[in-house]
């Protein structure tokens, strides 16, 4: 009986998914946002969901290249100031039109919305936004900023009309979720789906879809399966080992390109006795980590070579420094570390932990591509040569809010972190900012800076990196900046650069975005 | 069996002689005895485990992740063979269900002992001493039974987070109501009984006449229900460790190891998943299979 009524249901299922017509779009996410208010999280899946509602000044596309989006175009007129020139005609979702004045509600909002688990105010702090007539905006800095237009393709730009009050809660059943983005929002049923439906007045490209039905399926294979069976037409984070096998099937299509987001190690540097290393013994020890010969050695105990072929199954980029060769401000001379078990062991013995020491390796498990397996063949490497190494992985809720400050003080809780980092703006100044420069809550640096690598010369560099208009002389400082904190200093170890799978089926393409996100608008018919 | 007619009589409890008898019963049936040859054989293998195992899959020195996912049977470069092939991490499967066998019996068992005493004086109490006591704890283990397990286990893990001893604990707390409404059920008929009256009549403490007069008249059920338990403890632990929640990564159950091999479903790698799944088959069902003859012996109305 039960096995009829199964029978049945799937028998509808079918049905219902040949009833659907082609200018419909049913897509399977593995994160869905966690919520629609574009400025309540800065978090990818936010991040990139919100691209299909809302529009920036900034444009940024597929390889993170600015275009024009409400601005048409920017540029600094004198050194602390940048014009931007917005978009006449432009229509919101409700009919009333884009102005300067929505731009001003969205900077002053987007820096104060309640609860916010990470905000935006880091792309808006120390940025004087006025009005000048109803279509351009003038932005006053205290110090020269050739990252402004990089700064603001993150932040989306909301109706002041619409927003006007209005709660994180407001945007998420819909009330002031009013864009100007090639799709309206319909609705969100958390853990269920997310439905948008066409703008057909909006300024860009017209959307190729009529509506489109975005789904969260966690699992893996689960989306693999939808993905096969049909109830989806196109789904994200391919796993890796299934990217040989699904590219032998002609129903379906596949797209993959590397990311901005490296996979690297953060490791104490700031405690004398750290919570998760001790002697084999189990007694207390100096904390090696602070030994930059012990650092290094990690590094060479590391088979890059071996996590890319058989962790990440081919698909991923073996890494050397923060971003991968070809953006900007990368190094031209770094190349990654060599497997040599041998010389690390010579490391550790000159810095005189020839006996090795014990250490915790702490990881997310549903965060980053086979994270959880990154971090246990990084305690079989490390192993390998003296570092008893265990491993404690746990879900990214759990993870981020303890990496981050979950010891005595707010301070960092783990002893060496495996993690990852997407540089949003697209260049080298992004990691190196957040993740290496000496951590200074006040002024937003080093603001994931888990280790608290610190280096007076490193900082030096950065800071007058983010002072430089002139990109190539920028891009230089950077790439130096670079060398010294990853090269030389090892503050954090890189391993790989994520490739990201798309896969749709036969007669879509999408193209492949380095910043991760999942965009309908990237998925055309053939 | 000739003298089945004679044990009628004290049918309620196993005979004190009867350690023969209740072994002709048991073998009465053979299935029961093939089942409880294999657990034995399981529960050697668990405890001789590290002596056994051709590799120790727990010593990340040995492990190499270039040796991850070899099919069943395949060698690698040292010359060590894979019967059941190797996981993602590059793991002997053959040892780890070894090591995980031993880890799923260990925890099935010791969180079953512990909620069988923790249960059974708690219930007997409540038979004992009825009046609001029995009527408070009974409603406590109405409330807990009326929520699923693996419910109750999620929440407990969820707060206390993972790790071995908190497994444990978050078994023990699932477990305990079933072990205190049967010892309750039997308590409350034995409680009646002319030798416990005899027994209160001899001013003895309430303490000895529950420990030593009412509990091993109650001993029969407790053991039904122990065995079956146990098992249920198993696969529970399993569900727990497949979802994630659980064990810790490097040292894999059996669920955890199920679970590692759920994601390589698609690819065609079966072994990672279906023979730690086997393993954990064969040991419910054994125990299982164990657990209904020892009803069956217990039970008087199935008595010939």
């Amino acid at each position: 009986m039960k096995f009829l009524r199964l029978l049945c249901i799937g028998l509808a299922s079918v049905s219902f998914s040949l009833s659907a017509y082609a200018e419909d779009l049913r897509v399977g996410l593995k994160s869905e946002p966690s919520s629609i208010d574009p400025h309540y999280h800065n978090l990818g899946p936010n991040n990139g969901f919100s691209k299909h509602i809302f529009g920036a000044l900034v444009g940024s596309d597929e390889n993170q290249q600015h275009f024009p989006d409400l601005a048409v175009s920017w540029k600094p007129i004198d050194d602390t100031t940048w014009e931007f020139k917005l978009r006449q005609g432009v229509k919101w979702h409700d009919g009333s039109s884009f102005t300067a004045d929505d731009v001003l509600f969205t900077v002053e909002r987007a820096q104060n919305v309640p609860n916010s688990p990470s905000s935006f105010v880091t792309y808006l702090k120390g940025k004087t936004f006025s009005k000048v007539d109803d279509h351009t905006v003038h932005v006053k800095t205290a110090a020269p900023y050739p990252l402004m237009p990089n700064d603001l393709t993150t932040v989306k730009i909301i109706s002041a009309k619409a927003g006007k009050d209005a709660s994180t809660e407001d945007y998420n059943s819909g009330k002031a979720t009013i864009g100007t983005g090639p799709y309206k929002f319909v609705e969100w049923v958390p853990g269920d789906r997310i439905v948008l439906t066409r703008n057909d007045s909006y300024y860009g490209k017209k959307a190729v879809f009529d509506n489109v039905i975005m789904k969260p399926i966690k699992s893996g294979p689960a989306r693999i399966s939808a993905l096969l069976a049909g109830d989806v037409d196109f789904i994200d984070s391919v796993p890796p080992l299934d990217v040989a096998r699904l590219k032998q099937d002609d129903k379906l299509q596949l797209s993959s390109g590397p990311s901005n987001r490296v996979i690297y190690l953060h490791m104490d540097q700031f405690r004398e006795a750290s919570p998760h290393v001790q002697a084999k013994d189990g007694g207390a020890i100096k904390n090696p980590l602070m030994d930059v010969r012990v650092r290094k050695a990690i590094s060479h105990a590391i088979n890059r070579d071996a996590i890319v072929a058989r962790v990440m199954e081919g698909v991923a980029v073996k890494a050397g420094q923060l971003l991968p060769a070809g953006f900007h401000g990368v190094s031209e001379k770094m190349t990654p570390d060599a497997y040599d078990p041998d010389a690390a062991k010579k490391l550790m013995a000159d810095a005189g932990y020839g006996d090795g020491f014990k250490m915790t390796v702490h990881g997310p498990n549903d965060r980053y591509i086979n994270d959880a397996k990154i971090a246990e063949a990084l305690a079989q490497m490390l192993t390998r040569v003296g570092i008893d190494a265990s491993v404690e992985t746990m879900p990214k809720s759990v993870y981020f809010k303890r990496a981050s400050g979950g010891g005595p003080d707010k301070s960092p809780e783990f002893s060496f972190m495996v993690l990852g980092w997407g540089a949003g703006s697209g260049e080298a100044s992004s990691p190196l900012k957040a993740l290496l420069h000496t951590y200074d809550k006040s002024k937003g640096l080093g603001a994931a800076n888990r280790g608290r690598h610190s280096d007076a010369a490193v900082d030096a560099l950065i800071k007058k990196a983010l002072a430089t208009v002139d990109a190539d002389a920028r891009g230089k400082l950077l790439a130096e900046a670079t060398e010294k904190a990853v090269g030389e200093n090892y503050g954090v170890i890189p391993l790989h650069y994520q490739v990201n799978t798309w896969a749709a089926k036969s007669g879509y393409k999408y193209l492949p975005r380095t910043d991760e996100y999942t965009v309908v608008m990237g998925l055309s018919k053939d | 069996m000739s003298n089945v007619t004679d044990a009628k009589p004290q049918a309620t409890a196993v005979p004190a002689s009867g350690l023969k008898k209740f072994w002709a019963d048991f073998s009465e049936s053979r299935l029961a005895l093939f089942a409880l040859a294999v657990f034995s054989t399981i529960l050697f293998i668990a405890l001789f485990a590290p002596w056994i195992s051709p590799t120790n899959p727990y010593d990340l020195g040995s492990v190499d992740i270039m040796n991850s996912r070899l099919p069943p049977g395949s060698e690698d470069f040292a010359g060590n063979v894979y019967w059941l092939g190797t996981d993602g991490a590059g793991r002997d499967m053959l040892s780890s269900i070894f090591y995980g066998l031993r880890v799923s019996l260990g925890v099935g068992a010791f969180s079953g002992i512990v909620a069988m005493a923790i249960g059974a004086t708690i219930g007997l109490a409540a038979a004992y001493f009825g009046g609001r006591l029995e009527t408070i704890i009974m409603r406590i283990v109405d409330i807990q039974l009326s929520f699923p397990s693996i419910l109750m286990a999620l929440i407990i893990l969820a707060i206390f987070g993972k790790g071995v001893d908190k497994t444990i604990i978050a078994l023990v707390l699932v477990q305990w109501a079933y072990y205190a409404r049967t010892a309750r059920a039997s308590a409350l008929v034995e409680k009646n009984k002319e030798y416990v009256e005899a027994a209160q009549c001899l001013a003895l403490s309430d303490r000895r006449i529950i420990l030593s007069h009412i509990m091993p008249n109650c001993l029969a059920p407790m053991i039904v229900v122990g065995t079956l338990q146990t098992a249920h403890a198993i696969s529970l632990e399993a569900t727990l460790s497949f979802l994630g929640l659980g064990l810790p990564i490097t040292e894999p159950s059996l669920g955890l190891l199920i679970g590692n091999g759920f994601e390589y479903m698609y690819t065609g790698d079966f072994w990672i998943s279906i023979f730690p799944g086997v393993a954990l088959l064969i040991t419910i069902v054994s125990i299982n299979l164990v657990g209904d003859q020892l009803r069956d012996i217990f039970n008087p109305r199935l008595q010939k």
